[in-house]
């Protein structure tokens, strides 16, 4: 049940969403209900192994999690058809509507909708997807093979993204919490906490992720949506593929002009590169706090500023890691309470064999947030459109995500040194969308309601 | 990139309705300049009393506005910011087809705008690029010389 304190009991909250899980192996499976009677009896098979939010006393083997899409709520509670939750869930991000999702994450060309999941299924095809999670390969077949049987007893069915291997989308563990592209990732994440005034909170807040709570601005909160949503978060599901190929081409073939301008050894100087692209060395280490090359100390590391860095001598204002989170940068009044994501991101696909780029390969991100359009939406509008700060001249892109179709988009990026700038004359398209849906991760109570037949 | 918002609002046809979009739209401009002014993401805006096509009393209330970056992430600044919340949630109280449910939380005040906004991106002609920090910052007063 709910709690009545006034904060959200860890016991109702589904754990994926205020727990960083660290098992090795997951697997995130797509689903289609064929009727509430269908969705009630998958979702009753897959409670014994619903994670909540509580500290666990031994990590479990296996477990999992589960997120509805719109169309998989009114299936289970066809009332709930309507404007009851966010314009953005509603339509979701293939929508068509010129001033829905897609004016924000300017998925064009290669990556645009119509292209999504391979053509195997529409976006809107996707009623639910169910996150496993493992701490070995065998814990993950068995859950996996439990779900995909408990989804073909209940009528459901198993949507296939990929067109490699299983057709599932399966984490590929890469050394040292890498993605590809070699970078660390996972390192900056909101911590979630629970503010002692509510009136008073800030982004990296929980009462901004969980529905339900002041200030109130993650809903639905009214009438029969606001307790189907209440303590759920919602989850930007995006696969991306990640073009290997372009991206260490891109480095050979600019690191000559890096090495001259900087006066860098070939090897430093695409190392340079690499980390002026993303705004950390590849261990991690942020350009701020190590501006001159990787440093263990500050691999990890999160507390920093761009304040000092108002020229972007340290890290270029593109930089994918200063876009998505520019900190106390300098930024225009209407961006300025800079939103946060959590990230539950990893890396799907084998690895290339180098001069062998072939296959799929990518990034599974799930991006956790209270509000779909004010916190993932605008991120994402500020990495296809650098417009949110004064300090951009002119509408360039984050350096490494961002789709160069984007209208009136400059794809230059300028990396500020204390002499002449370096000036790339264009970026290439280094991802792209391989799909996107629209979760909410609903509260244990409700994902028991559904399955009770009662939501 | 802009954005053009253009708000479509018919609105019931009693006398105190009537009154009530009246005074809606006398000085709405002046009661809002402060969030604008503060806020620095709108080019225009205006607030239009459509007349019946009889050329008796107003049909309809129409807030047409441009602004910088896309629609949807941009509603929760102006639902949060002073002055915004009251004049949207006035209008939807004139609605001739009230929002159900009411706008009373962001969600349902994201549905209100998006349910009654007739303009797209692709409507808009737009003579420059630059977003209204930028125009500000290039166009400020200059000092005099002392």
């Amino acid at each position: 049940m709910p709690s009545t304190s006034g904060q959200p009991d860890k016991a109702n909250v589904q754990g994926l969403i205020i727990r960083g899980y660290s098992h090795p192996f997951s697997c995130h499976m797509l689903f289609k209900f064929p009727d509430n009677a269908g969705a009630a009896k998958f979702v009753t098979a897959l409670l014994p192994y619903l994670q909540d939010a509580r500290q666990w006393a031994e990590k479990p083997k296996r477990m999992l999690n589960i997120g509805l899409t719109y169309n998989g709520i009114i299936t289970v509670k066809p009332s709930l058809a309507g404007h009851f939750f966010s314009p953005s869930f509603t339509e979701g991000p293939a929508s068509s509507d010129p001033n829905g999702p897609q004016a924000s994450l300017f998925d064009l060309g290669a990556s645009a909708p119509e292209n999504w999941w391979y053509k195997k299924f529409a976006t809107d095809d996707i009623h639910a997807g169910v996150h496993v999670y493992a701490l070995t390969s065998d814990d993950l077949t068995s859950l996996v093979v439990l779900v995909a049987n408990a989804a073909e007893v209940a009528g459901v069915t198993e949507l296939f993204p990929l067109n490699s291997g299983s057709g599932r989308l399966e984490q590929c563990e890469l050394p040292d919490e890498t993605v590809y592209f070699g970078y660390r990732d996972g390192i900056d994440n909101p911590d979630l906490g629970w503010p002692s005034d509510p009136s008073n909170t800030t982004p990296q807040d929980l009462n901004n992720f969980l529905i339900g709570y002041p200030p109130y601005n993650p809903g639905p909160t009214l009438g029969d949506a606001g307790v189907f949503a209440k303590d759920g978060c919602y989850n930007a599901f995006r696969i991306f593929y990640q073009d290997v190929e372009a991206f260490e081409n891109f480095l050979d073939t600019n690191a000559p002009t890096v090495a001259r301008a900087t006066n860098k050894s070939l090897p430093d100087a695409r190392g340079w590169l690499a980390a002026k692209l993303i705004g950390r060395w590849y261990n991690g280490s942020p350009l701020i706090l190590s501006p001159n090359g990787p440093d263990p100390n500050t691999a990890g590391a999160t507390a920093f500023s761009y304040a000092g860095d108002a020229n972007g001598v340290q890290c270029p204002f593109s930089a994918h890691t200063r876009n998505a989170n520019p900190r106390d940068e300098d930024v225009n009044p209407a961006d300025a309470i800079i939103p946060r994501i959590a990230r539950r991101g990893m890396p799907y696909g084998p690895p290339p064999k180098p001069p062998d780029y072939s296959g799929d390969r990518g990034l599974i991100g799930l991006f956790l947030v209270g509000d779909l359009a004010s916190q993932f939406e605008l991120v994402y509008s500020w990495m296809n459109q650098n417009i949110f700060s004064p300090l951009f001249s002119s509408d360039t892109q984050d350096a490494v995500l961002a789709n160069r179709a984007t209208p009136q988009a400059d794809t230059s990026f300028t990396i500020p040194t204390q002499g002449a700038p370096v000036v790339i004359a264009s970026l290439p398209q280094f991802l792209v969308t391989r799909g996107t849906a629209y979760f909410l991760l609903p509260s244990i109570t409700t994902l028991r309601n559904i399955a009770a037949g009662t939501a | 990139m802009a954005t053009p918002l253009s708000l479509y609002v018919p609105i019931k046809q009693d006398p105190i309705t009537q009154l009530e979009a009246k005074a809606a739209y006398d000085g709405l401009v002046e009661r809002l300049k402060p969030g604008l002014d503060k806020a620095q993401i709108v080019h225009y805006a205006r607030l239009v009393l459509i007349p019946n096509a009889s050329g008796g009393g107003i049909q309809a209330v129409l807030l047409i506005t441009t602004f910088d970056g896309p629609m949807n992430p941009y509603l929760k600044f102006f639902w949060d910011t002073p002055g915004f919340r009251d004049t949207f949630q006035g209008f939807a109280k004139l609605a001739l087809n009230p929002p159900e449910p009411p706008v009373e939380d962001l969600t349902t005040f994201e549905n209100f705008i998006t349910s009654n906004n007739l303009s797209q991106p692709a409507d808009l002609y737009q003579a420059y690029p630059q977003t209204v920090p930028k125009i500000i910052q290039a166009f400020k007063p200059k000092q005099k010389p002392a």
